[in-house]
């Protein structure tokens, strides 16, 4: 097992910051590539690694392609960076498979998009509180005008929890439960959950034992050897050591949509609302009751004892969906052991490994109601918008974010199936002639199925980042 | 029954003519189904089809190959009542397209019989076919995903009416057949589609004989395996490393703009085969026994699927082929899959791996295998970047079933045979979760 060069990695690979509640997400374009170059080299000393959990405060940053370009890396270096990486996230063809078609097409984003103005440097700020986040905030900013660089938009956070502080998303459910371990820090878990390094981090083995390509520098362009040498004995330097990709989305959800259709399809026969009823299918298509019991091991009603649980798998226990429907969010995100080749065996959780995303997104907006109760929710006069800044992270885009989101979430055959997206963020396909708005439950003695879902969370916003480990991020600084 | 044949025809290009043609085969495609050059939807025996030029290109002795345009089709049989079809359906068709290539009948002498000469002269046999399920035509296709859509809202509209919940399964399955049963559209359903006597008597014939071809094969090799394994290690660590093309140099454009499509793709590649007989020799005694095994053996849905070896199988691909071209000198290959490239691609690396090594490996620039099987398609990025640099452009593709996959159509065939079957109380609930 590898060693991992905690001091390099950039401390968002490694932790949530759950104990940091407050976050704000900065998108800047680079105006003045030398000003840049400067700000940011100051910066690098106190961009926060691997190493020590923050206590207050702590800082991360990411690049676009178009950011690299702008910051004035050499086309030699640039032209080693992986094709998905530079097409970007909204390539005419990449929306087709993401999802990114009608509403959600990039010309109507806010930021990211076809008609907004280029993203370069993503800047993600965490602190124990509001107050500290406006303070270093405002230091920060204070610096962009002689750094050369100009503020896109400042994307803001909100921490939903519960009552017993667990973290929540908009729709009610409690999120970010089913985190794959990377292998070789000090938390460990089972093995099926335990993630080669490399997986997520350059440099490092990944599940098929080699090296994803990494992005790379000719010895001469870094003339203060701030880079190691790249991996099976090759002369270049290895600007991806330590570093990884990340993924963000703005995904803006209708949660009262949500609601009022679950209550739509579920009302008795007379008209009244089927609370009961309305929670069931609401979990069947996530998977997990909201308190996050998986339905996997307690198909009937929550169970406390089970909110975080993430130590199950499908096909023995549930090889018809009869529990947790095959299209249900968490089990086509993360089909575990439900997949070819030889679903239930170590073969096909093998396969399912190569295909884990590392999730480190944030709730934005205001909770329709602070309760999260469905009933409260529909009961309440909303406005404003809400959401999730979805970011995950991977080392190879196209194996892991993509294929996730093309071959499983997307995807209407997942598993044997006909016309089912993700029945929470899949794209209903509605440009193709033909709908995925299905969402099959499986029963005996027969499936029943709603038809004619809507979208439930539209994207706002969008890109790739290349996420530089620390010395990665001082060669940027120091290029010239 | 009736069986699937491959249809190729390959003819050269003429030298001047290649923009004209790019850009009437591009008209094609924005409809393959109802363009007025050849409107695939009016063959009713056409499964996909598809146009792909191969670009002026050279060989290993830096000899120019002359561009030429592949025209595949995967039909049900029999391939004559095809050739028949395109010239009487799409004659002005065939005109416009081959009138680009050479020893096409000059405007006066194109008749019905001289564009029928010029297919059959520049038809090609193919090394190796692959079907998903032998058998299943077109109409039988169509006709099932009807059904199954047909059961489909039968049961909707029954739960809207009714909590079906503390029914027993034979019920609800009693339910479906009198539903079929009432619906004359649908009446044909009830009778299972069942393989001729006549054609099952020929294919095990067929099987038998290739049998004896192996064993004798075998026999006959057994004694020289020993220097047909040197040499071929021998080569194998001689072929010398190609180096890693990196996948960011891939320009992947047009390719892109024709893939990664929601149900259905295609995938259209050629590579040069290695120099010398031993290489040729053995892409063409193994592309024989793929063929041979697609026939007899992986003819149902599952490729490269043995059970009883632990071989996992990919259900993925409705048609596949290998063509060996230019004289020995390249393979062109061909398929129909369902989702995304990627996915095609992992599958090769994570369940054929095997397979792909046998065959590809004789290619130039694979990654380096060991034993013929061993390694190659595991190195996963140089894998997916050898296929990505041997991709070519598949100007025309038609599917006349694009919103369904391989295994969705089993699914339906299954739906249709439980129709009709007797089942008992755990092959009725085994047939109702197929709905």
């Amino acid at each position: 097992m590898a060693t991992l060069k905690l001091q390099d990695i950039q401390g968002i690979i490694v932790r949530g910051y759950s104990n940091l509640d407050a976050a704000c997400f900065v998108l800047l374009r680079i105006r003045d590539a030398a000003a840049t170059r400067q700000w940011l080299s100051t910066l690098s000393d106190q961009i926060q690694n691997s190493q020590d959990r923050p206590a207050e405060t702590c800082i991360n940053i990411a690049f676009t392609f178009e950011g690299l370009k702008a910051l004035g890396l050499d086309q030699q270096t640039l032209d080693t960076f992986p094709t998905e990486f530079k097409e970007g996230m909204t390539a005419p063809y990449k929306s087709r498979f993401l999802g990114d078609q009608g509403d959600n097409a990039p010309n109507l984003w806010d930021w990211g998009g076809t008609d907004s103005a280029p993203v370069h440097i993503l800047l993600m700020l965490y602190a124990m509180d509001e107050v500290r986040l406006t303070t270093m905030y405002e230091a920060l900013a204070g610096a962009f005008a002689t750094g050369g660089i100009e503020q896109i938009r400042k994307l803001e956070t909100f921490t939903l929890k519960d009552e017993r502080g667990a973290s929540r998303e908009h729709f009610g459910f409690r999120d970010a439960i089913g985190q794959p371990i990377i292998e070789g820090l000090s938390r460990v878990g089972s093995p099926d959950n335990t993630i080669k390094a490399g997986e997520f981090i350059l440099g490092y083995p990944n599940e098929y034992g080699l090296f994803t390509e990494t992005p790379t520098v000719s010895a001469q362009h870094d003339r203060h050897n701030l880079l190691p040498n790249g991996q099976n004995g090759s002369r270049e330097h290895d600007l991806g050591r330590n570093g990884s990709y990340l993924v963000f989305r703005q995904l803006s959800q209708k949660v009262q949509e949500f609601w009022r259709f679950l209550d739509g399809v579920t009302q008795k026969t007379d008209g009244a609302s089927d609370s009961e009823a309305r929670l069931k299918l609401a979990a069947k298509m996530v998977g997990r009751w909201p308190d996050g019991t998986p339905l996997v091991e307690a198909p009937d009603q929550d169970n406390s004892d089970m909110e975080d649980q993430n130590e199950f798998a499908y096909h023995h226990s549930d090889p018809y969906g009869f529990k947790c429907p095959f299209g249900a969010h968490i089990r086509r995100s993360n089909p575990r052991d439900s997949l070819d080749p030889q679903p239930g065996t170590q073969r096909s959780i093998a396969v399912n490994k190569t295909h884990r995303l590392l999730r480190r997104g944030r709730s934005y907006g205001k909770p329709v109601s602070p309760s999260l109760n469905p009933q409260e929710m529909l009961n309440t006069e909303a406005s404003g918008e809400r959401g999730l800044h979805f970011i995950c992270i991977s080392a190879n885009i196209s194996r892991q974010f993509e294929f996730v989101q093309q071959a499983w979430v997307n995807n209407p055959k997942f598993n044997g199936l006909y016309s089912d997206a993700d029945p929470l963020i899949g794209d209903r396909g509605r440009n193709e002639e033909v709908s995925f708005d299905r969402f099959t439950v499986q029963a005996t003695p027969v499936r029943q199925c709603v038809n004619g879902l809507p979208s439930f969370v539209q994207v706002r916003g969008g890109a790739y980042f290349f996420l530089p480990g620390i010395n990665a991020i001082r060669f940027l600084a120091s290029f010239s | 029954m009736t069986h699937q044949v491959p249809l190729t025809i390959i003819a050269k290009i003429k030298p001047d003519r290649m923009d004209n043609l790019k850009q009437l085969l591009g008209k094609m495609n924005e409809d393959a189904e109802s363009n007025n050059i050849i409107p695939f939807v009016k063959f009713s025996q056409v499964h996909f089809a598809r146009f792909v030029i191969l670009e002026e290109s050279r060989d290993l002795d830096n000899k120019v190959i002359q561009p030429s345009i592949v025209f595949s089709s995967e039909i049900d049989a029999p391939l004559e009542g095809y050739f028949n079809d395109l010239v009487d359906v799409t004659g002005e068709g065939l005109d416009q397209i081959y009138s680009h290539c050479e020893g096409y009948p000059t405007p006066g002498e194109r008749t019905r019989q001289s564009r029928l000469a010029y297919l059959h002269a520049h038809q090609v046999e193919i090394q190796a076919f692959y079907v998903n399920t032998v058998g299943r035509t077109v109409q039988q296709i169509h006709q099932e995903a009807k059904l199954r859509d047909q059961i489909e809202d039968f049961l909707d509209r029954q739960q809207a009416k009714q909590d079906l919940s503390s029914w027993d399964g034979m019920s609800v399955r009693q339910a479906v057949r009198e539903f079929v049963k009432g619906e004359r559209s649908l009446n044909w359903a009830l009778t299972p589609a069942i393989p001729s006597f006549g054609w099952l008597v020929g294919e095990t014939i067929h099987f038998i004989s290739g049998l004896l071809i192996i064993l004798i094969g075998l026999l006959v090799f057994l004694p020289f395996s020993p220097i047909y394994a040197a040499i071929l290690r021998y080569k194998e660590e001689r072929d010398a490393q190609q180096d890693r093309v990196r996948l960011s140099s891939r320009e992947r454009g047009e390719l892109a703009i024709r893939e990664d499509h929601v149900v259905q793709n295609q995938f259209s590649a050629v590579g040069l085969i290695k120099p010398g007989w031993f290489r040729l020799t053995t892409v063409r005694v193994l592309l024989w026994l793929v063929n041979f095994t697609s026939r007899h053996i992986f003819n149902n849905g599952n490729l490269a699927g043995v059970p009883a070896l632990n071989l996992d199988g990919v259900d993925t691909i409705h048609f596949a082929r290998w063509i060996i071209i230019d004289e020995g000198r390249r393979v062109l290959f061909m398929s129909n899959y369902d989702g995304s490239l990627e996915s095609y691609m992992n599958d090769f690396i994570n369940k054929v791996a095997w397979g792909l090594n046998a065959v590809f490996s004789n290619g130039v620039g694979y990654p380096k295998t060991r034993w013929l099987i061993l390694d190659g398609a595991k190195d996963e990025q140089a894998f997916k970047a050898f296929l990505h640099r041997h991709q070519i452009v598949t100007q025309v593709w038609y599917t006349a079933y694009p919103q369904l996959t391989a295994v969705n159509l089993a699914n339906n065939a299954q739906i249709r045979a439980g129709l009709s079957k007797t089942l008992n109380q755990q092959e009725t609930e085994a047939w109702l979760r197929r709905l």
